[in-house]
């Protein structure tokens, strides 16, 4: 068995080599897990493999309370705890492995804005539609968020996600957004990429970045997740490029594991 | 014909035209793309507590927000952005992500979560502004703003404490400077030779941070060493913010007041000088009265 308490051990133990015990912890896949977390793991999935790391994925209904910061998804490797893309790509860069080493200064800053792009609109409007629109927050968010505790603790435990989630969408002013506004900015953020990507392969042409290890996780994860509204798969599928984008992805790094 | 705009900002100090990031993207983008904008400061008025700053108003529509500002000016046919690629107006949507993500929550602390800076810059400049009694609230509404924001964004569930997401905050910010300042390299702009949306963005966020004189900030010291970046703020400031701002041309006035006042003295002095020679205690030793140090011919170039 794991320690759930590992994250206390959090001293940097660069030199030991990576372990074919490297574990990643989401929540639940069928019936738990919502859109946004669902292309957070898939992102760091997709990242480990373009970096050629084995990593089990664990599916735990408590995954984002035994996150150090509460955020999904986290990997465990050795006795070390990370979670999020950011800090597990500079782990792994501790360790040895990395995909931007081949970049100059400038490149390097252009792969982190367009990361940050990503941040700042996909996954906020993810955020937006799975907790700020009534009809997927009732059908889909909170059902789907609670369903491992028994009530009143799953009522208790939605609405006071619900309730976070809303505060911080006041705090960054989109609290008055309304839902077709959030789709335009779904638009311009996959408008923004698909200019960005051109007919490349990936990003920085020939070879993978974690910027493509988060696009992917994030569009191919809309793309196959069904909502009660099509619209923000439709918004995506008006980008040809990035559609063959993803599917590059999947068949280089996921079919032939799927076999 | 286009109707008249007019910006509703936080006024300038620190030779700057606005203290304020947000106003500051949005005086910088107006004069870089040519927009006629009427500035009245919200300084001093009730407007300090009720007004969503910056606001740009237009006949009968207002408009809030720097993002929604531009693009508003754009429609407006006050485009800095005309001559962009889709590719760079890509770049601009991504650096300015950049920008909001990772350096604007570290600026917010600077100027209102750190306790020295906030209380001998931040506070007392932004109480002056506001009239009693609202000079005791307006500051602390703004901190407290700026306490949720960062919380809510880049605090980690479930304790939400402000210490733990400090040195994150920092170490992202010096990090999107650095970048920033790679990208810009030893251009004058981000793209080509006239500035746009992205270097209003940069500038507005920056230059606060560049010009304001803080007891204590590691992110200041930071900033100083890039030198392209100083000169990027310098540059702007030198070509579209002159004739000096505002601000300057109260200090002008003061000076004028000052030398009014000195000319007065001097001449009572002079008055004075000349009556004490002729009484018959004193002999007059040196007879060359001086010209009148400030006399209005002499003091005004050609």
């Amino acid at each position: 068995g794991h320690c759930v308490c590992a994250y206390l051990f959090l001293t940097l133990t660069a030199a030991e080599p990576w372990p074919e015990t490297a574990t990643l912890y989401q929540p639940l896949k069928e019936d738990q897990i919502l859109l946004s977390d669902c292309a957070s793991s898939l992102a760091v999935q997709a990242y480990l493999r373009m970096c050629g790391l084995p990593v089990r994925v664990a599916c735990k209904a408590n995954a984002e309370f035994m996150s150090p910061s509460g955020k999904i998804p986290f990997i465990q490797v050795g006795n070390q705890v990370v979670s999020e893309l950011g800090p597990i790509v500079q782990f792994t860069k501790a360790k040895g492995h990395s995909l931007s080493e081949g970049l100059d200064d400038v490149q390097r800053a252009e792969m982190k804005a367009y990361m940050e792009l990503l941040n700042n609109m996909l996954l906020t409007a993810e955020l937006y539609i799975q907790w700020c629109d009534d009809a997927t927050a009732a059908e889909i968010s909170r059902p789907r968020y609670s369903s491992p505790y028994s009530w009143p603790l799953s009522t208790l435990l939605a609405y006071q996600k619900q309730w976070e989630v809303r505060r911080k969408m006041n705090a960054i002013g989109w609290g008055g957004k309304s839902l077709e506004q959030v789709y335009e900015d779904v638009s311009q953020c996959c408008q923004a990429l698909s200019q960005r990507l051109g007919t490349q392969p990936y990003f920085f042409n020939k070879q993978p970045t974690e910027l493509d290890a988060l696009v992917f996780g994030h569009l191919f994860t809309i793309l196959t997740t069904r909502l009660t509204s099509t619209e923000l798969a439709e918004r995506i599928k008006s980008y040809s490029n990035l559609l063959s984008f993803c599917r590059r992805i999947e068949q280089t790094y996921f079919e032939d594991k799927g076999s | 014909m286009a109707t008249a705009m007019e910006l509703r900002c936080w006024g300038g100090d620190w030779g700057l035209p606005s203290v304020h990031a947000e106003s500051l993207i949005v005086l910088a983008y107006a004069n870089f793309s040519g927009a006629k904008v009427t500035v009245s400061p919200i300084d001093w008025t009730w407007k300090t507590l009720t007004a969503t700053v910056p606001e740009l108003l237009c006949g009968d529509s207002a408009v809030q927000e720097p993002k929604q500002i531009l693009n508003f000016l754009r429609k407006q046919r006050f485009n800095a952005d005309y001559e962009l690629s889709a590719r760079e107006g890509a770049d601009t949507m991504a650096y300015i992500a950049l920008i909001e993500e990772k350096l604007r929550p570290a600026l917010l602390h600077t100027f209102w979560l750190d306790a020295e800076n906030y209380a001998s810059v931040t506070r007392p400049w932004f109480a002056s502004r506001s009239p009693f009694p609202l000079n005791f609230v307006v500051p602390s509404r703004h901190a407290n703003a700026a306490l949720s924001r960062i919380l809510l964004t880049k605090g980690e569930a479930p304790l939400h404490r402000i210490t733990e997401v400090e040195g994150k905050i920092y170490s992202d910010a010096k990090e999107c400077l650095n970048l920033l300042s790679y990208r810009l390299g030893s251009a004058n702009y981000f793209f080509g030779s006239s500035p746009t949306s992205l270097d209003a963005f940069v500038f507005g966020f920056v230059a606060p941070l560049y010009k304001s004189s803080l007891p204590s900030s590691s992110l200041q010291s930071h900033l100083r060493h890039l030198d392209n970046i100083t000169r990027f703020c310098d540059n702007i400031l030198a070509l579209y913010f002159s004739p000096p701002p505002p601000v300057q041309e109260t200090m002008d006035a003061n000076l004028q007041k000052l030398t009014q006042l000195v000319n007065k003295e001097s001449n009572l002095i002079e008055k004075m000088d000349d009556n004490l020679r002729s009484s018959p205690q004193h002999k007059p030793h040196r007879p060359d009265p001086k010209p009148s140090l400030a006399s209005e011919k002499s003091s005004t170039p050609a």
